[in-house]
């Protein structure tokens, strides 16, 4: 690869390391996904720090909290009761 | 209380913009209050609050409404409190965290993939408050930027910024562990 060539790739691996976990959170806009996704496709090393990243969202997935089952029944029997109280006769809310 | 002309509509809404984001609701407040029984008081709060102001909502972004509402509404409890113990010595042990799914079932993918998750965990319990909280409720609890940053109550660059730090941290660490490649410089 021409010195030039390297130059350009190097340049586009900086502009990707810097957005590199937007990417990963789907948070960019459709042109820069496109370029991030062409140059992981030619770049193995930013490549592989999509991969880690993507590894490290992945584990950080399997945390999600397990809300209280119980709790939840009870705020969803308040919600319901708060999307019902119009049709309710005589329903106290109290502010 | 509702405008009583209106209450059909308040009805309707909040079964449609509310009800469905109870649950993420419920994981957020359990991020933020740190506290089951907090955050069950935080959500009852918020929906009271919802409803009294269904009325004025005009629908669009319905989860990030709620959690302005939801992050106001823990203002004012703090006002009413003491201040809350974020960082009390347990809180962490506390966090209801479910079992982590293996993906691969060969023994050896299955111990890197423990060891890996293991780093994560360590990681995510010593990161300062502030940066752990963004990977909370973004990662774990599947919040976008922007609602991230409703929630904090804070400009959305600095969430970014945090998560951003806070994920580099761990990354680095597992290079560190060997169980990720080291970070190649450029």
């Amino acid at each position: 690869m021409k010195l030039g060539s390297r130059i350009a790739v190097r340049m586009r691996c900086m502009r990707t390391r810097r957005i590199l976990q937007n990417y990963c959170d789907a948070e960019l806009d459709d042109a820069s996904t496109n370029r991030v996704a062409a140059h992981i496709e030619e770049c193995r090393r930013c490549g592989l720090e999509v991969s880690v990243y993507k590894d490290i969202k992945r584990s950080l997935q399997t945390k999600s909290k397990q809300v209280n089952p119980d709790a939840l029944e009870r705020l969803r029997i308040l919600a319901e009761q708060l999307a019902n109280v119009a049709k309710a006769d005589g329903f106290d809310y109290d502010d | 209380m509702p405008d009583l002309g209106t209450q059909m509509s308040s009805e309707d809404s909040f079964e449609l913009y509310v009800i469905p984001e109870l649950e993420v609701l419920a994981r957020v407040a359990l991020t933020i209050t740190r506290n089951s029984a907090d955050a069950e008081d935080l959500v009852q709060e918020t929906l009271l609050s919802a409803y009294r102001a269904i009325d004025r909502f005009d629908g669009t972004h319905p989860r990030a409404w709620l959690l302005t509402i939801m992050r106001n509404t823990e203002k004012k409890r703090h006002r009413r409190r003491r201040p809350n113990l974020l960082r009390d010595g347990d809180a962490v042990e506390r966090l209801a965290f479910s079992a982590p799914d293996q993906v691969d079932n060969s023994p050896e993918q299955a111990y890197i993939a423990n060891e890996f998750l293991g780093v994560v965990t360590s990681c995510l319990v010593n990161l300062p408050d502030r940066h752990r909280q963004v990977v909370e409720l973004i990662d774990i609890d599947g919040l976008s930027y922007a609602e991230a940053a409703e929630i904090i109550g804070l400009p959305i660059g600095t969430v970014m910024s945090r998560l951003h730090r806070a994920r580099a941290r761990i990354r680095q660490r597992l290079g560190d562990a060997g169980v990720a490649p080291k970070r190649s410089l450029l």
